[in-house]
């Protein structure tokens, strides 16, 4: 075979793995317009899907929480995040502080649950009120058996509204470390 | 002023009409979103097997249930809240396991964190089918470090000699032939 052929059959196999890995999909609901973006790669599914802000107003103002301590929870780009382990080759152990939110003129970590509950802590809320804030966001670390262990939790960006940008999330299974990216991730408005 | 009563069965006083439109669909949208992801259907075994933490709380009939009483009995241990959508949706396939192995010496305890029977009680009767196992209240969340638990839900099964044996993380669909499987094997042993 020509080798100029053998190369490129080879370049496109690679691209074709490449993009077959991180797949990306984006889906909008229809009724309220927040957009989700999903992606498998390495046996783990990640997703992010907005959360307006007057949803979460609504939510910990149920919990109850204070307006004012709401507010900038609600405007700190928010998003449901989820990641599974449908079939990493071991346990997926991460720590929310090794991932990254890069947009054009920064990367950071997501806003950690301890700068929020630091945060709460001037507006004396009742037990109750702090135990629905702590344990309804994404878990700082966690580590999910292969077979369907996954959690579901609220994770802050801390970017304005409109901003886009790319999440890194990074674990480890056995010492190795992988990462999945979503890329061109939208806050809400 | 207006009285709104919202799905999970509490109150939210707020002036303005526009908000409370936005407060009662923010409450029904958010679980909304989060039905998205496919609850699974399998048990991780324990990697290091042991005696399972001590679990001493009172139920929503004030009675007290102590884990170390339940010796010789396979007891299903799920810590689970209200707000948690990925718990709304297994509560009632734990119900539907509890109904179809109770008599052969399956106990499911369920532990709520954080809140109150004014909120929790309306909620059970929203469950179809409702649950009838015990709801235990771990009103400060101390249970949660003691089992170790970084999300909600997460569920350990503890086998009769009361070392723990399974555990899952995130939502399950406990009634899976699958994952009943594992629990009737348990119960033979």
């Amino acid at each position: 075979m020509n080798p100029t052929i053998r190369i490129g059959i080879v370049l496109l196999s690679m691209l074709l793995t490449s993009s077959t890995v991180s797949a990306q999909s984006k889906t909008v609901d229809p009724t309220t317009g927040a957009v989700s973006w999903e992606t498998q790669m390495h046996g783990v599914t990640l997703s992010l899907t907005q959360i307006l802000p007057d949803q979460a107003r609504a939510f910990y103002l149920n919990r109850g929480l204070p307006a004012v301590a709401t507010e900038p929870y609600a405007k700190a780009c928010v998003y449901m995040t989820i990641l599974r382990n449908d079939s990493a080759p071991g346990v997926v152990h991460f720590q929310l502080e090794d991932w990254s939110v890069v947009s054009t003129d920064q990367s950071r970590p997501p806003v950690s649950v301890e700068a929020w509950l630091k945060r709460l802590e001037e507006y004396d809320l009742t037990q109750a009120a702090t135990i629905a804030f702590r344990w309804a966001q994404f878990p700082p670390e966690q580590a999910y058996q292969p077979g369907g262990d996954w959690n579901q939790g609220m994770l802050t960006t801390g970017l304005e509204a409109d901003t886009v940008f790319d999440l890194v999330a990074r674990w480890d299974v056995a010492g190795e470390s992988y990462q999945g990216i979503l890329r061109n991730v939208r806050c809400a408005s | 002023m207006s009285l709104i009563k919202a799905s999970y069965g509490m109150f939210v006083v707020h002036p303005d009409p526009l908000k409370w439109i936005w407060l009662l669909l923010g409450v029904w949208l958010l679980p909304v979103y989060a039905d998205l992801p496919p609850l699974t259907h399998g048990l991780t075994l324990v990697p290091q097997p042991h005696t399972a933490p001590a679990l001493r709380l009172p139920t929503m009939d004030d009675e007290t249930i102590d884990i170390e009483a339940l010796k010789g009995k396979v007891v299903v241990v799920n810590f689970w809240a209200t707000w948690c959508p990925p718990c709304r949706r297994e509560m009632p396939s734990l119900e539907r396991l509890y109904q179809t192995s109770k008599e052969k010496g399956l106990v499911v305890l369920a532990v709520n964190i954080g809140e109150d029977i004014d909120t929790i009680f309306p909620f059970l009767g929203t469950v179809d089918p409702s649950p009838s196992f015990p709801i235990l209240l771990d009103n400060d969340s101390h249970s949660l470090s003691e089992w170790k638990v970084r999300g909600l839900p997460t569920t350990f099964v503890v086998g009769p000699d009361g070392n723990l044996v399974y555990q899952a993380v995130g939502g399950r669909e406990f009634n899976h032939p699958a994952l009943l499987q594992q629990l009737l094997d348990l119960l033979k042993e």
